[in-house]
This record gives C-alpha cells, structure tokens and sequence, in this order.
C-alpha cells in the first residue's frame, strides 16, 4: 500500500461522491415535487397547473441529466480505485450495487426517456405513471445505495469464510438499521433541499416582480409547506441516527463531543480488539462536518418556523422583499447541512471502510501514485465543470420563468393544426429506384 | 447459477454494444451528416427518444460484474483505470453536450455541444477498442500498447461509425437521409447494412469475453442463489418496456425534439 495512492484515492472518492450526493438531493426532491405537481394538473386539466409540471420539471430534467453522468464514474469507481472492498466485501456490496443498477436506475433511465420525449405523445395517464415510476425507482436507487452503504457503516447479516465476506442473513442486510435511518433521513433532506430551491427561485420572481405573479406565489407556498415538515423528518431521523451511535460507533460519538477520557478507553479498546493501530478518525473533519449540518439546521428551522407563519398571508408572499432575499439567499443552507453530515457520517468512521472488518488502507486498488493522480486530476476537472454547467444553466432556466420552449414544447409540425392528422411519411427509402443489377 | 450469471453479463454487454452502438456511431457522424444547425438537431433527435434508455444497458452490465463476479471487476477495473478514464471522460462529454445543447444561449454554444457529442461519441468508440484489445495481447488485465492496440482501437471505431450510419439511414430523413444513404449504397434495404455491423458489434465482446476466466471467479453461492434469479425475474419486463419505447418512436424523425 503506497500512502500518496491512498490518500489520492480518498480524495477522489470524497470529491466525486460529494458532488454525486449534492445533484441527487435536489433530483430526488425536485422529481417527487413534479410527480405532484403533474398528479394535481392532470386531474384539474387547468393550464397553469400544467405550466407548474412544465418549469419545474425542465429544472429537474437539467439537474437530473449533469446529476446522472456523475453517477456513471461513481458506478466504475469501486472497481476503479477499490478493488480490496470488491474483493473482500463484493459478495455483499456487489450484490446492492447490482439491483440498484438493474431493477432501479434501468427502469428509471428508461421511464425518464419515456417522460421528456413522450410529451404530447403519451396518452396523459401514462404520461403521469411515467413520471411516478422515475420517481419510485429513485427511491428504491436511493434505498439500495443505502443499503450499501449502510453495510460499510454497521456490518451485519454476514459470515466469514476463507478471508472473505459471505451473505448470511438477506434480511438482516435489507433491514440494517443504519440503511434505514439513512435512506429516511436523506429522502427528508432531498425534499427540503428541493423545498428551499423551489422557494428561492420563486423569491427571486417576486422580488424582481416579474409578470408570473402568481404562478411564483403559489410556487413559493408549496416550497415553504414542504420544506417545514422534511425539515422536521430529516431532523427526526437525524437523532434516531445519532442515537445508534453510541453502539454502531462509539468512536464517532466520542470524538464529535471531543471528550478526551472516552476517546483514549475506546481507543486502547479497539487495540485490544484489532491490534495495534490508530483508531480515531481525523477530529477536525468529523467535528466540523457535525457542526456545519447542525449549524445549517439551527438556521433552517428559524426560516422554516417563520416561513410557515408569513406565507399564510398573500400579500406578504407577493410583497416582503426583504423575506424575497433571505429566501434566495438560504437555497444553498440544505446542501451546507447535506454535505456536512455526509462528512460527518463518513470520515467520522474511518479508519475502517467496512467497520470493524476492514481498513480503508487495506481497501485501495494496488495502483502507481501516475495513474491515480492523471484520474484524479481528470475526474475532478471534468466534476468542476459540470458543477458550474448545471449551476449556469439552472440559473438561466429559473431566471427565464416559464415560457413556451423546452421541456413538453409540441415540437410536432401539425400541433398547431390540432392533433396529429395523416399517416406517417412514408419510407424514403422506398422513393429510391430499384437496385439495378 | 454461474451459467446464468455469465449469460446476464454477456445479454447486458451485447444489448449495450448492439443499442448504444448505433446511437454513439450516428453521434460520431453527427457533424459530418448534418452541416448545420437544424440539420444536426434533426441527427440528434434520430436517437434522443432511445440513449438516455441505452446506455443504462452498460450501467447494468457493470452492475451485473460487480454483484456477480466482484473479485474478478475490481483486478479488471484497477488494471485498466488510464483506459476507463478515458471511456467515461468522452461518455460525460458526449451525455453533457447532448443535455445541454438545446437549453444554452446561441448557435455557437450549440455548435459547441454538436463537437462535444461528435469528439465525445469517438472518444467513447476508439476507449472500447483500445479496452477490447487486451484480450488480443493476452494480458486481459492492464491496458493494451503498440500497433495491436491502436489498430483494435481503430477497427472498432469504424465498426460503431458503421453501425451508427446504418441506423441513421433507417432513422432520418431529408437531406441527411440522403447523405447516409449515399454511404450505405442503394443496393438493398437499409437495414441490411444496420443487421450486419449488429451482429459483428454483438460479436465483439462475446469473444473478448471468452477471453476472461469468468467461470469460477463468480461471487458466493449464497448471493448468487439471491442475486441471479432476482435479475432474471426483472430483465423480460425490463426489456418488454424498452422494446415498447423502440416501437412508439419508430417513425422516422422528421422534427427536432426536447434536446
């Protein structure tokens, strides 16, 4: 194990699956906000309805489209830059991370398609299951990664056999309570993170006073009633997680309180354990990462507490511009807390990546300093740009409002004629002469 | 079991080389059949209804290697991270610019995305010719060098070029019909053209397959005995509703759509 391959490779994972884990927040919220909003205007047929699927539906297909082309590294990369973890843990990991490939993110990449390219095609029921579909599978995608993840967190349902991990109990894994509490807490964080986007964007109309009055009001007061009760879920599953701490990581807990006497007992316990080694994670990481999601979250709640009270009142919604630009400004405030908790969660439990079983410096592929640093390099290169792409175009689409193009635009040339009328052009290759021989 | 498990990799790996290569091989071509703005916006929309659903088939071949044969992806995978670097750089080009095209500001921009679909696509094509011909060297696990791998990688390029021309000549219609068309030559159907590099294209990583020890490298029994039949229950239905998609957009484009 060379130390510069290590510590490249964990850069590289932290920067992609950081950046990965901040485009799924705002999808998974923003995809769950669109299947509402279009369940609402297919039933109510009422155009403004349907202009509400129309916005926010093209802000989630742009973020769901930068978002999905980071997924593609994150899939390669375990093989990539772990093969220890494939290699000890793959019987379990593996297996997570194939249904989640297959029976999530398949049927929602083709659901999806189906949505964008299927307007004005699909009958408009079908077009709505297309959309609940994409919607559900990222929760089962979601799920599945969590319960990947929840196994490097707290290992269970398994059997050693020959130095390697082997399924035990299915149930045990599917069931793990540090995947569950995990998959509750992120779904709550991603429908807040979508309720502070929805409502900074509104903010910004209002405040700029744009002709779109109403479609913003009423934008700003879905995102304020959404993001007060994800607010409170995320928090809730926050502390049942925390919880589990004390007896899944002891250390964590310990060194987030920074108590001195508890960190040397755990330590000189997980010696005699494991033999000799270092066993306390890096203290400014997983403090810091604490402290920046909690902080966050002290701040979230005030807005949220105050928010509810001042959008029962119409004209504060169309005309406290002061409330407008606190609004803007608190879009980035569920990311902050996003972020700062995954750290937390993650570097807070290193040395281990499979806790208890196996140690992150044993887990990096066998790899030369080059190669590493040229991914690395490549990887966070190509990351920046689509983080500045998708927050450029985000901008200019919610700057734009709704207007009359993109996303569900009928691009048919008899639309304006109403319906599609005719049978289909006919093959042009049949107008070609007949081969001579 | 490890039948069925070698079976699902090699079906995902084949639905991905046979679907996705006919729209990587059209983005290859893309600035080449349409010269200009409107015309290449008709090429891209001769496959918009079907990538986003295609390359997944790739996504879940990785995802069948990992959960069937972890072992075995993480020695292939480390061994030739500088090769996959490059597949997934040209395969974030190529998504980016599509995604992108139609929501940026002007026809520069645009023309900016058409490069990154057209460079991105060659990217892509020439990374899986340089990562197939490891087997051909011998040494499956680390990237290939000198004139086999350049010529692999080269052959294979044109082989996706083909394929991608086949399926436009099937997909198009007005003046970069007629361009495609031309290439392919009058003598027959279209789809003539369009089942051959198919069936060369589904070839292709069967053999390079053949060349790996899958059998015996696969995971426990106890997650195979949970993993396999699961995949085998949910692949028809999958399938069924991707072969629906193919149906519904089978008319030949003649508008541009949402990209």
């Amino acid at each position: 194990m060379n130390q510069d391959v290590l510590d490249l490779a964990r850069l590289q994972f932290a920067l992609t699956a950081g950046g990965h884990f901040l485009f799924v927040a705002l999808t998974l919220g923003l995809a769950t906000v669109v299947a509402v909003l279009q369940t609402r205007a297919t039933f109510s047929r009422e155009p403004l309805h349907a202009r509400m699927v129309r916005f926010w539906g093209q802000l989630y297909v742009i973020n769901y489209a930068v978002g999905i082309v980071t997924g593609l590294v994150m899939e390669f990369q375990f093989g990539m830059a772990w093969s220890g973890l494939t290699h000890e843990a793959g019987n379990i990991l593996g297996a997570s991370l194939a249904v989640e490939t297959i029976v999530a993110f398949f049927v929602e990449s083709t659901f999806l398609g189906l949505w964008i390219f299927g307007w004005n095609r699909l009958n408009r029921w079908a077009h709505l299951a297309a959309i609940w579909i994409v919607v559900l599978t990222a929760y089962v995608s979601a799920y599945w990664i969590l319960v990947s993840n929840g196994f490097l967190n707290h290992p269970v349902g398994y059997a050693s056999e020959g130095g390697e991990l082997v399924l035990d109990d299915p149930v045990a894994v599917l069931t793990n309570p540090s995947a569950l509490l995990a998959f509750g807490h992120v779904l709550a964080g991603a429908l807040l993170t979508a309720g502070f986007f929805m409502a900074g964007v509104s903010a910004y109309h209002l405040f700029r006073r744009t002709p779109e009055w109403e479609f913003f009001g009423r934008s700003l007061r879905i995102g304020i009633f959404l993001s007060a009760p994800a607010l409170m879920a995320a928090a809730v599953f926050g502390g049942l997680q925390f919880g589990t701490l004390t007896t899944f990581q002891p250390m964590k807990s310990a060194v987030f309180s920074g108590k001195a006497a508890e960190i040397a007992r755990i330590q000189a316990e997980m010696t005699d354990r494991f033999g000799p080694g270092d066993y306390v994670p890096s203290e400014a990481w997983t403090r810091g990462g604490g402290l920046v999601m909690l902080i966050s979250f002290a701040l979230m709640m005030y807005l949220c507490f105050a928010g509810v009270i001042l959008a029962c009142f119409k004209k504060v919604v169309f005309r406290f511009r002061l409330w407008h630009l606190v609004l803007m400004a608190a879009v980035p405030l569920p990311y902050l807390a996003m972020i700062g908790g995954w750290v937390f969660r993650e570097a807070g439990r290193q040395p281990w990546v499979v806790y208890g079983l196996l140690r992150t410096e044993d887990a990096v592929s066998d790899l030369s300093p080059g190669t590493m640093r040229l991914s690395l390099t490549v990887f966070t290169t190509v990351f920046a740009l689509l983080a500045l792409l998708n927050a450029w175009l985000l901008a200019r689409h919610a700057r734009r409002g709704p207007v009359e193009s993109g996303l569900g635009h009928d691009e048919r040339p008899d639309a304006a004629a109403g319906g599609e009328g005719g049978a289909p052009p006919a093959d042009p290759a049949d107008a070609l002469p007949a081969p001579r021989y | 079991m490890e039948t069925l498990a070698i079976a699902l990799l090699a079906f995902f790996t084949v639905g991905w080389f046979v679907l996705a290569g006919a729209d990587i091989g059209t983005g290859m071509l893309a600035l080449w059949l349409g010269r200009n703005d409107r015309e290449r916006r008709l090429v891209l929309a001769s496959f918009a209804p079907f990538f986003l659903g295609n390359e997944v088939w790739l996504v879940a071949a990785a995802g069948v290697l990992v959960g069937c044969f972890p072992a075995l992806e993480g020695e292939l995978l480390s061994g030739r991270l500088p090769v996959l670097v490059a597949l997934l750089t040209g395969w974030i080009l190529r998504d980016a610019g599509l995604w992108s095209r139609g929501r940026g500001p002007g026809s520069r921009w645009r023309a900016g995305c058409d490069a990154a679909v057209a460079g991105g696509s060659w990217i892509v094509a020439l990374s899986w010719g340089w990562l197939l011909a490891a087997p051909l060297t011998g040494r499956p696990y680390a990237p290939a060098t000198g004139p086999t791998a350049v010529l692999t990688a080269l052959a294979v390029a044109a082989l996706f070029a083909a394929h991608g021309l086949g399926f436009a000549a099937l997909r198009l219609t007005g003046v970069p019909y007629e361009r495609a068309r031309r290439l392919v030559g009058r003598a027959g159907r279209p789809w003539q053209s369009f089942a051959l590099t198919g069936v060369l294209l589904a070839a292709l990583p069967l053999w390079a397959g053949s060349a790996l020890p899958l059998a015996g490298r696969t995971a426990s029994p106890a997650t195979l005995g949970l993993l396999v039949p699961a995949l085998l229950v949910v692949t028809p239905p999958l399938v069924a509703v991707q072969a629906w998609i193919w149906h519904a957009f089978r008319h030949r484009v003649t508008g541009p759509s949402y990209l």
